[in-house]
């Protein structure tokens, strides 16, 4: 009795201790956001130009600790300032609870983000080259692209990597001009007897590089439709020295319908001419190259192929007085392949993070 | 009786691991190597210096104080470390600085990381670009500092939190 007595004092006294000592953790509120203010100027072939402003995004994070291991986070987004007849979006784009275990291991259940591609995850305006998002995440991978999932994640030795079970796309919604991009079911009510099943891997230990890949599958289905769908992407940015150069490249197999393929890449290279005088700000010139073509190869073939590809040559500065903002500016011209019609762009915005 | 203790031992630590203790000692033994003597306080940071640092490098400091160890080698000082915390985007991130006798950077790692991302700002070749670092380094992330991808706001509390301990070491050396 002495003995279990004894036993249970050292026991309550050294966690106390240890607990105390070292226990940095209090539960707490946090709250961030991120927004981008736009001027959008184009010119589609000989049609006359068009310029609009756009507050396109508006975005506030909540988030609460409960514990070191218990959190949970979630991201509000108001699209185009203003929401009426399907005009502007109200989104809930991520609400999930998460449970991190160490490095090795987490998981997180919810609305989530797939880990598809650099900038889904990772959207916020600082972090990308343009006023808008490169056409790539728009075509290729449609971000912001989120809804109702769970994900295990871990990291090791440098190798960070992400397993995702995610709500199915709608197939019906597929289209040769924009490929999966309207097929997301953004969290409303998606068919759960299916999933997206996708991996994520990347390699970060060298100082500036995030390297790697990812490989989607989903048996998607609509009212009329089924069509089994792999998505598999490569990703690659550095970050270092003044130098920023970014490359991805991504395809989606179709199995069945006139649509059997969407192909895209680009690649960004800035450099941060404000290191020359050894100015704290950064303003980064930067020109950026796309190759897009949503239905790359089709049923039909032929001509079909070549109606929806164009590639994209980006002129563009970023200007940042601090980290969390960026003034942007960019010019675009676009070739559509099947005619040599040409677009032009003209980009202004401003964005920020906190 | 020795058996049960034992068992309770082991217990007690598998569910109370005592992991930031012990990747303290880890962190000051991988950077001075095993042959030292450990000592260690907390310090309360002087009010007006504590504001000073803020200001100058924009940062608040987790708390009032601050975790000191001295490093001796046969009774003759090697050199400091800080102990400290900064806020990722909502949860610590423990650190430890190691300094040498004249405030130069020798070692930094990261204690304890608890945040679902920007778990790589705990890799060793991150962390070395901050050796031979002082109070007169610039600390700038994309120019001495390299960012990582994904982890952004970690990066720049780290660094910015490195650079107010390696201004606080001059303080703490003058005394």
């Amino acid at each position: 009795m002495k003995t279990i007595f004894l036993l249970s004092v050292t026991f309550l006294l050294t966690q106390s201790l240890f607990a105390q000592e070292f226990d940095f953790f209090e539960p707490k509120t946090t709250i961030g956001g991120y927004g981008e203010l736009h001027y959008n100027n184009e010119k589609i072939g000989d049609a006359p130009s068009k310029a609009i402003w756009d507050f396109h995004r508006f975005v506030l994070f909540f988030g609460y600790s409960w514990s070191e291991k218990w959190s949970f986070k979630s991201e509000v987004e108001l699209e185009h300032n203003f929401v009426k007849n399907g005009q502007g979006e109200l989104e809930l784009e991520q609400a999930y609870v998460n449970y991190h275990h160490s490095d090795l291991f987490g998981f997180n259940v919810g609305i989530i983000l797939p880990s598809i591609g650099l900038i889904n995850e990772f959207h916020e305006p600082p972090l990308f080259f343009g006023t808008e998002r490169p056409v790539y995440h728009n075509l290729i991978i449609p971000t912001t692209w989120f809804g109702s999932g769970a994900s295990i994640y871990g990291n090791y030795n440098g190798f960070d990597y992400k397993l995702t079970l995610f709500e199915t796309l709608n197939s019906d919604k597929f289209s040769l001009s924009q490929g999966i991009r309207p097929g997301r079911m953004k969290g409303f009510k998606p068919d759960a007897s299916r999933f997206l099943y996708s991996v994520r891997l990347d390699y970060l230990n060298f100082p500036g590089l995030k390297i790697g890949g990812s490989f989607s599958f989903n048996n998607a289905k609509g009212d009329s439709t089924s069509i089994d769908i792999t998505i598999t992407e490569f990703h690659a940015k550095y970050d270092a020295n003044n130098l920023t150069a970014v490359f991805e490249f991504g395809n989606i197999n179709y199995n069945s319908g006139e649509l059997r393929a969407s192909r895209g890449y680009y690649f960004d290279l800035g450099y941060n001419i404000a290191s020359i005088p050894d100015w704290n700000s950064k303003i980064i010139p930067f020109v950026r190259y796309s190759d897009i073509n949503t239905a790359a190869e089709t049923l039909s073939g032929g001509n079909s192929e070549k109606l929806y590809h164009f590639t994209e040559w980006m002129i563009g500065l970023s200007i940042k007085p601090i980290e969390q903002i960026v003034f942007k500016l960019d010019y675009s011209e676009r070739t559509r392949k099947s005619d040599d019609r040409k677009s032009k762009f003209l980009n202004l915005g401003v964005g920020y993070m906190f | 009786m020795k058996k049960l203790t034992i068992l309770f031992l082991l217990l007690n630590a598998a569910l109370f691991p005592q992991d930031i203790k012990e990747n303290i000692n880890r962190a000051i033994q991988s950077c001075f190597g095993k042959d030292i003597q450990v000592q260690y306080e907390k310090v309360k940071i002087e009010q007006n210096l504590k504001k000073e640092i803020e200001t100058k490098v924009s940062q608040k400091f987790f708390s009032d104080e601050i975790y000191f160890y001295k490093i001796f080698n046969d009774k003759s000082l090697k050199g400091f470390a800080l102990l400290d915390n900064v806020y990722g985007k909502s949860l610590p991130i423990t650190f430890i600085v190691m300094f040498d006798t004249n405030g130069k950077i020798l070692c930094s790692e990261i204690i304890k990381y608890r945040e679902p991302y920007g778990g790589a700002i705990q890799s060793k070749e991150w962390n070395s670009q901050f050796i031979g670092k002082d109070d007169n380094s610039e600390f700038a992330v994309g120019k001495d500092i390299t960012g990582i991808s994904g982890a952004t706001i970690s990066v720049h509390s780290v660094t910015i939190g490195i650079k107010k301990l390696s201004i606080l070491i001059k303080s703490l050396l003058k005394k």
